[in-house]
C-alpha cells in the first residue's frame, strides 16, 4: 500500500479542502468501479460455465447425430439422403445483433432456418430425426460461438476495470488520505505553536506592564 | 490538466460507461414480438437486441399481462448489501421473474446472486443491470 504523500505547493486550508474533495470522487469513482467489477466478474463466471456446458452437449449431440445417421444409413440409399439433405432446409441465415452486459457490447447469434417443401412421408422418419439432430448441433455451435466472443470481451473489460481499481484502491486513496493526515497533523502543530505563542507574547507583555507600573 | 480534473473525468466517463446500455425507449413485449428483428435503441446509439425464444418464453409465462411488460427488464443492484443483490421494482416484471424462479411474487422482489445466474441463463436478453444511485453517494470519512 501507498503510504507516499503527495506533493504540495503549499500546506494551506485551501489546499486541505480541494484534496478532501478529490478524496471524495476518488471514492465515488472507486466504489462505482467496484460495483460494476463485481457485475462483470459474476457474467464471466457464468459464460464460463455455460461454454463448458455448451460444449460438452455438443460433443453428446454430434455422437448421437452419427450414430443414427449410421443407422439410417444401413437401410437408406446415399442418392436418398443427399436428396433430403438438399431438400429439407429451404433457407438459412444467422442474424448477428449485439446486446449489451454493464457496459460491455456482446455478440447475439441467432440461427433462422426455414424448412423446406416435400411431402410428409417421402423420406423416413428416422432420417428426419437425423435432419432435426444436425440442425440441433449447428444452433448450439453458434450459441458456442456467441458464449465464447463473449467470454473474451468480459474478459478483457474485467482487466480495465480491475486495473482501476487496484490503482484507486491501493496508489490513489491511501496516497489522499496520507496527505490529508500530513495536512491535518501541520495544522495541529501550527496551532500549538501559535498557542505557545500567544502564551509568550502575553508573560511578556505582562511583564511589561508590571515594569511600566 | 489537474488530478481533480482528471478524476471528475474519469468517475464522469465511468458513469457514463455505466448508463450507456440504459434503453432510450423501452418497448412492450407485443410490439416487440411484431419486429422482425427485435431491438432497442441505447442511451449511446447502439443496439441492444432481444433473444425471440426468450420473448416467447416471456409472453408464455405471462399469458394475457404480457401487452402490459416493458423492454428490457431493469434489475438494479444494491450496493450496500455485503453480497450483490439486486432488485426489480416494475410490477409485471416481478411477476415474470418469481414465476422464472418460482418464488412468491412480491413486489419489489430481491433477486439473489444464485438466482442472477439463473435469470442471465433463461432470458439473459430481457434483463439489464441498473446501478443503483445509492452507489455515487459514499458516505463521507470520519475525521
Amino acid at each position: 500500500m501507498s503510504q507516499q504523500i503527495l506533493r504540495l505547493a503549499r500546506p494551506t486550508k485551501i489546499e486541505f479542502i480541494r484534496l478532501r474533495r478529490r478524496l471524495a470522487t476518488a471514492r465515488r469513482l472507486h466504489k462505482v468501479l467496484r460495483d460494476r467489477l463485481l457485475i462483470l466478474t459474476q457474467e464471466l463466471i457464468s459464460l464460463y460455465r455455460e461454454a463448458i456446458e455448451r460444449r460438452s452437449r455438443i460433443h453428446e449431440e454430434v455422437m448421437r447425430c452419427e450414430t443414427e445417421l449410421m443407422r439410417t444409413s444401413s437401410y437408406t440409399p446415399p442418392w436418398v439422403i443427399e436428396e433430403f439433405s438438399n431438400v429439407r432446409i429451404s433457407t438459412s441465415s444467422v442474424v448477428v445483433g449485439s446486446r449489451v452486459v454493464a457496459g460491455v457490447r456482446l455478440p447475439l447469434l441467432e440461427y433462422e432456418a426455414k424448412t423446406g417443401e416435400y411431402e410428409h412421408g417421402t423420406y423416413p422418419l428416422t432420417l428426419e430425426e437425423v435432419g432435426k439432430c444436425y440442425e440441433e448441433v449447428l444452433r448450439e455451435v453458434l450459441r458456442l460461438a456467441e458464449v465464447e466472443a463473449s467470454i473474451f470481451e468480459v474478459g478483457r473489460e474485467v482487466q480495465r476495470v480491475r486495473r482501476k481499481v487496484n490503482a484507486l484502491e491501493n496508489i490513489i486513496i491511501p496516497r489522499l488520505r496520507s496527505t490529508i493526515k500530513y495536512l491535518r497533523m501541520k495544522f495541529e502543530e501550527r496551532e500549538r505553536e501559535d498557542k505557545i505563542r500567544r502564551k509568550r507574547i502575553k508573560q511578556i507583555l505582562a511583564r511589561k506592564g508590571v515594569m511600566l507600573r | 490538466m489537474s488530478e481533480d480534473r482528471i478524476y471528475e473525468s474519469l468517475l464522469r466517463n465511468e458513469l457514463r460507461v455505466v448508463n450507456s446500455y440504459i434503453a432510450s425507449k423501452r418497448k412492450s413485449l407485443p410490439d416487440l414480438l411484431k419486429e422482425e428483428y427485435p431491438h432497442v435503441l441505447t442511451l449511446d446509439g447502439g443496439v441492444h437486441m432481444f433473444r425471440r425464444s426468450e420473448l416467447l418464453l416471456a409472453m408464455e409465462e405471462l399469458g394475457e399481462e404480457s401487452s402490459r411488460l416493458m423492454l428490457p427488464i431493469y434489475v438494479e443492484l444494491i450496493p450496500t448489501q455485503t453480497i450483490t443483490t439486486a432488485v426489480v421494482r416494475d410490477e409485471v416484471a416481478v411477476k415474470l421473474i418469481s414465476r422464472i424462479l418460482g418464488v412468491e411474487s412480491v413486489s419489489p422482489l430481491y433477486v439473489y446472486p444464485i438466482q442472477l445466474m439463473e435469470l442471465r441463463r433463461r432470458i439473459g436478453t430481457l434483463i439489464q443491470y441498473v446501478i443503483s444511485p445509492e452507489t455515487i453517494n459514499v458516505p463521507q470519512e470520519s475525521d
